[in-house]
């Protein structure tokens, strides 16, 4: 196995939002930064988002320039399809085994035609349609994937050779092995973000088996211009659905789940989709189901009472049961506290989970780094200090130290950015090491 | 076609001045569906590619994604394009990344233009396709046709002062000079007040970890000081700004301590009792008084104390005591300094409910949250829980006083608003109290009257359980049946009676006799009025200080290099204040660090050929020292002449319409670039393109 070496002020490691915005800080700064991202593509969830809230932007026009400013600041040297396997202190800093995945594809040569895309014969659930859309064994991993390099996933691969027959550039190469790369860095950033709960964790909510119950991130596929449908239907049947209902709490504030902490994202983000709902579907009625609206963020109540005003129905209550009728039609029982608490069973067209953010990654075992009860990264000083880790020169942005969302995660990036900046600071009048240069820099990575 | 088309073409094909032959580059974008569900952009690309100039017109699905800027770069490189326009989403969004995209292929990034397609055109279309179309055509035809005049411009470069200007001593404004002066940059810092500490100090224990909130401070304070980057000036209020990114010019008033620094401790004490004024001390929220002379509390920063100007008599009573230190009249000093940046940390005022809201101001049953803490406080570690000279034994806690308002319902304050938003801090802080309260004071009932408990943050929901674990009761109002507090009936064991309509037991009017009611009141922006005007930011419409972009740039202001840090911005608890702050100091860093800040060169410009020292221009000019007329001579005669100060214009173009002899342009926008978009975009259509 080839060993490159690379030399950096600062190690991100995750390449959401909250990894490029801590990248982005500083490299802006003059720091030189290496951003570690295990999938084929940078920009984390986000990126799969249709709009964000409140102000409606279209998620992909604000995350692509975010993106694209990683992918060609001058300062930050972008490592897609690696992951992180070790870490070891060296004189204050830090030294990172990294392991570059084989894509098959050579990167140099790779223009993102997706000629090979087109001419492969396998069709796989596709990860960013949330497994409802397919991509092919050999794809760009989307349309809007920085970088534009083709992934080949040989375990589903058939070595048919189609691909490596159209590629004009004659990119694909089966023979890629697993390179190690090797990154001294002066500090760490961890920005690896979080997971949703999964579909099928409620058995009271049909436990991923009702075909019309789906979680909020697979609306948001639905809603995006990009979706696997272009249209809002409900993948039971393709219908197009005329009530859709919205279970909040489905994964948070929940001890039966282990989940006792509320997730902060998703009064908001359900909210916003039924907004977007009104506008794709004019006729559907939309009922979001609550025990407390959460809209706390700036502009956010502003927003909610927006949606009470445009005729979405709050309905304060939580779901208990959700099962289906002979139509696959979901049926939910709930107590309507604000109606004399009746207990009643409602069927809607589509039932959408409002699914809570759990932890992604535990970085004790490789970084040293404890998490809480909650299993988010600990952070010893949350007031003051709230991106300082119990290790020094680690630090911790995002959502990997909990539920957070977009505009939170930013500004804790820049937080995450400044104490690394810090941090480098002291460690270089404390030794007499000079940081380092982008001269420097390739000498060693060439 | 018309015949001034036709000479326009002509004339338009022609090479430019340097020989150079202008080769434009045109691409529409569909923006995901948001501009090409209405407009046909392969068509209009079509009747693009056949105007003057254009050598390549391409569609692509995201012009801003990766893939469509490498196409933008690979014409620049391989077919020799010197012109760029795009048709896209508003330039607001993506011409900055478009200029770099242009940059990276070696072009001049002013070589490129941005037309709007999306919020002119297809968003405000209402699916009028045909009309769309066409209106995209002319928008385009217009940015080609302003391309053919475009000229190669430089960015205005600018030597950057390596020092920040923080507006706040609170934990925001701390935390924010930490920041910075860790980062190798100087920072000064200015507080109004003659103690550092801001709201933070007036707090006990803090959430989500217990921690002590004066402790916390007292670590972060001691830390600013002794940094050697920080100044800390205290009493201090900035009262002119001038300048701009990476130099400004702060004109700062510091009022006297009135105690001098080497004042003994022992002295201190005695002086303050000396003092015969008694006023209500503000650290308290009212509920003590202090004297003229005073410390904020106990182990404050400075250690010092200061003369209170407004309510000192001049009386002379703690001169007696010890006249060595302190001096009787205050004798403002202003000076000025220069720094490359500012950072607006003025933190917030509890919302002060209006005379009867809630019998607030009626009954002296009826406290804020803020006041309990220092109640609380005061109380020390006394068995009982008194007030107004009575026990008490039950507590009524009502939420969202002063927040999530709604126009019809509540009263509107004096300045005609309401506040519509969630102040985000006091669900949590509520619940802190509630359970400190039944933890301290175990025979005290505490009554928790809500909308909705929004413990959201990391740690936050612990205290909502907590408080139904320890028996505090939840009564849950909805907003347009606010509940009341009135007098309890003669007789009564309590004094007050909260009603209420609990929508948690079949919505059953239920009267609640308490002693005491809390008001868990909102934040509110401290009134900055002329900070606001002096720096020329914008409040939003809840009168929070307006961010870039609410999503993406949470910290930075429109104005460059004037950031903000704290619950200056909106609503954010101490975690979320120090994040922010941070964030500000990474923003102050990354425009600092360099030494070199870059201005936009749409500047206005003076033709010295033309100009005839009018003055008319300078007249005009709404800016400081942006234009002035000079003495040059010319063939041996003295002529005045407009001369433009790039780093102070806006490129506002008010001196353009006021020159009588043409003589100015605003880079980047001359007249001649708007005369070719303006006969562009009137141009008749031929048949072919018409017929969309």
């Amino acid at each position: 196995m080839a060993s490159d070496k690379l030399r950096v002020d600062a190690l991100v490691v995750g390449g959401g939002i909250a990894g490029m915005q801590s990248a982005l800080d500083l490299a802006d700064q003059g720091y030189q930064v290496a951003l570690v991202e295990k999938e084929a593509s940078i920009g984390g969830k986000m990126i799969a988002l249709s709009k964000v809230f409140p102000t409606l932007d279209c998620c992909s026009c604000i995350t692509t320039p975010k993106m694209s400013a990683v992918a060609h600041h001058r300062n930050i040297h972008l490592l897609t399809y690696c992951e992180v396997q070790s870490i070891r202190e060296n004189g204050g800093g830090f030294v990172a085994q990294v392991l570059k995945k084989p894509r098959y594809v050579n990167e140099d040569l790779c223009t993102g035609c997706r000629q090979c895309e087109y001419a492969c014969p396998i069709d796989l659930p596709d990860p960013f349609d949330r497994g409802y859309g397919a991509h092919r064994a050999i794809r760009v991993p989307f349309s809007t994937a920085v970088p534009q390099i083709a992934v080949l996933d040989i375990e589903n691969c058939l070595l048919c050779g189609k691909c490596e027959q159209v590629c004009p550039v004659s990119a694909v190469d089966f023979t890629q092995t697993p390179q190690q790369l090797e990154i001294e860095a002066g500090s760490i950033v961890l920005a690896t973000g979080y997971e949703v709960t999964p579909r099928d964790a409620k058995k009271e909510y049909g436990g991923g088996k009702l075909p019309n119950v789906i979680d909020a991130l697979f609306m948001e596929r639905l809603l995006a211009p990009t979706g696997p449908y272009g249209h809002v239907l409900r993948p039971g049947d393709g219908k197009e659905p005329e009530s859709i209902a919205y279970v909040q709490c489905a994964g948070s504030r929940d001890q039966t789940l282990g989940v006792p902490y509320c997730s902060r994202v998703c009064c908001m983000y359900a909210i916003k989709q039924a907004m977007l709902i009104s506008g794709a579907l004019p006729l559907a009625d939309v009922t979001i189901y609550y025990m407390d609206i959460r809209t706390f963020g700036k502009g956010y109540e502003q927003f909610y009472q927006n949606a009470k005003a445009m005729g979405i129905e709050f309905v304060k209550g939580k779901v208990a049961r959700i099962t289906e009728d002979e139509n696959q039609n979901p049926i939910v029982r709930v107590e309507l506290i604000d109606e004399g608490s009746r207990v009643v069973e409602r069927t809607h067209d589509l039932v959408v989970l409002s699914v809570g953010m759990l932890p992604r990654y535990n970085p004790q075992p490789l970084y040293g780094v404890p998490v809480a009860d909650d299993g988010f990264v600990e952070v010893p000083s949350p007031n003051i200090s709230p991106c300082v880790t119990d290790r020094p020169g680690i630090f911790v942005t995002g959502t990997a130290a909990g539920p957070m969302d977009i505009v939170d995660s930013i500004m804790t990036a820049g937080a995450a950015a400044s104490e690394a900046a810090a941090y480098l600071r002291a460690r270089k009048s404390a030794s007499s090491v000079s940081t380092t240069t982008g001269k420097e820099r390739e000498l060693v990575y060439a | 076609m018309p015949e001034t088309s036709e000479i326009r073409r002509q004339k338009d094909s022609q090479s430019n001045p340097q020989g150079e032959e202008i080769r434009i580059g045109v691409y529409t974008c569909h923006c995901g569906g948001n501009i090409s569900d209405v407009v046909r952009c392969e068509k209009v690309a079509k009747v693009l590619s056949e105007m003057p100039n254009v050598v390549v017109s391409r569609t692509h699905m995201a012009m801003c994604s990766d893939a469509g800027q490498a196409m933008v770069e690979e014409d620049i490189r391989e077919r020799g394009v010197n012109r760029v326009v795009i048709g896209a989403c508003a330039p607001s969004l993506h011409e900055q990344t478009f200029r770099r995209t242009v940059a990276r292929a070696g072009l001049n990034p002013y070589l490129y233009y941005h037309v709007c397609l999306r919020e002119q055109d297809s968003w405000v279309s209402g699916g009028d396709c045909e009309g769309a179309t066409e209106k995209a055509i002319r928008l385009m035809a217009a940015g080609i046709a302003k391309a053919r005049h475009l000229k190669a411009l430089d960015p205005i470069r600018l030597d950057a002062k390596q020092r920040a200007l923080v507006i706040g001593g609170g934990v925001a404004g701390l935390r924010s000079a930490w920041d910075i002066a860790r980062r190798g940059i100087q920072v000064t810092l200015i507080e109004k007040s003659p103690f550092l500490g801001g709201r933070m100090a007036q707090l006990e224990t803090t959430f989500p970890a217990g921690e002590t909130a004066r402790e916390l401070l007292h670590d972060l304070i001691e830390r600013v000081l002794a940094h050697p980057n920080v100044t800390v000036h205290t009493r201090a209020e900035l009262v002119g700004v001038r300048g701009y990114v990476g130099d400004f010019h702060v004109q700062i008033r510091r009022q006297s301590r009135g105690v001098s620094d080497d004042f003994a401790q022992a002295q201190a004490e005695a002086a303050i009792a000396a003092c015969p004024v008694e006023v209500p001390d503000e650290f308290n929220y009212g509920l003590t008084t202090r004297k003229a002379i005073y410390r904020a509390y106990p182990g404050c920063t400075p250690a010092t104390p200061a003369i209170d100007w407004e309510n000192c008599t001049l009386c002379g009573k703690c001169l007696q005591v010890n006249g060595q230190g302190i001096d009787l009249e205050n004798k403002p000093e202003t000076f000025e300094i220069n720094v490359g940046a500012v950072v607006v940390a003025t933190g917030f005022r509890p919302y002060e409910p209006r005379q009867g809201e809630y019998g607030y101001g009626e009954f002296p049953e009826v406290v804020t949250l803020p006041q309990l803490i220092r109640l609380l406080a005061l109380a020390g570690e006394s068995e009982g829980l008194e007030w107004n000279g009575h026990p008490v034994r039950n507590i009524a806690m009502i939420h969202c006083v002063g927040s999530r308002q709604i126009e019809g319902i509540h009263e509107p304050q004096p300045d005609g608003q309401v506040n519509d938003y969630c102040s985000r801090v006091c669900c949590t802080a509520t619940l802190h109290l509630a359970n400190e309260l039944r933890g301290r004071f175990p025979n005290v009932n505490v009554f928790d009257v809500y909308q909705d408990i929004r413990t959201y943050g990391r740690g936050h929901e612990d205290y909502y359980t907590q408080a139904s674990a320890n028996m505090v009761r939840f009564l849950r109002f909805h907003a347009e049946e606010p509940p009341e507090v009135v007098p309890a009936p003669d007789g009564d064991s309590c004094p007050v009676l909260v009603k209420i309509k609990d929508y948690l037991t079949w919505g059953e009017e239920i009267e609640v006799p308490v002693d005491l009611v809390v008001l868990a009141v909102g934040i509110m922006p401290r009134p900055i009025d002329d900070l606001i005007k002096m720096l020329k930011i914008s409040p939003g419409t809840d009168r929070f200080l307006l961010e870039v972009h609410p999503k993406l740039r949470p910290v930075e202001t429109a104005v460059p290099g004037i950031v903000l840090a704290g619950t200056a911005q909106g609503p954010m608890n101490i975690q979320e204040s120090c994040a922010a702050a941070s964030a500000a100091a990474a923003k102050v860093a990354v425009l600092l660090g360099q030494g070199l800040v870059e201005l936009e060169p749409f500047v206005a410009r003076v033709d010295p050929e033309r100009c005839r020292g009018s003055g008319q221009c300078v007249e005009v000019c709404c800016y400081e020292d942006a234009i002035s007329l000079q003495t040059f001579s010319v063939n041996g005669r003295e002529v005045q002449r407009a001369v433009v100060t790039p780093a102070n214009c806006t490129g506002c173009g008010a001196c353009v319409s006021a020159c009588p002899n043409r003589a100015i342009d605003v880079q980047g926008w001359t007249l001649e670039q708007y005369e070719a978009m303006v006969d562009a975009i009137a141009a008749d259509l031929p048949a072919s393109e018409v017929g969309v």
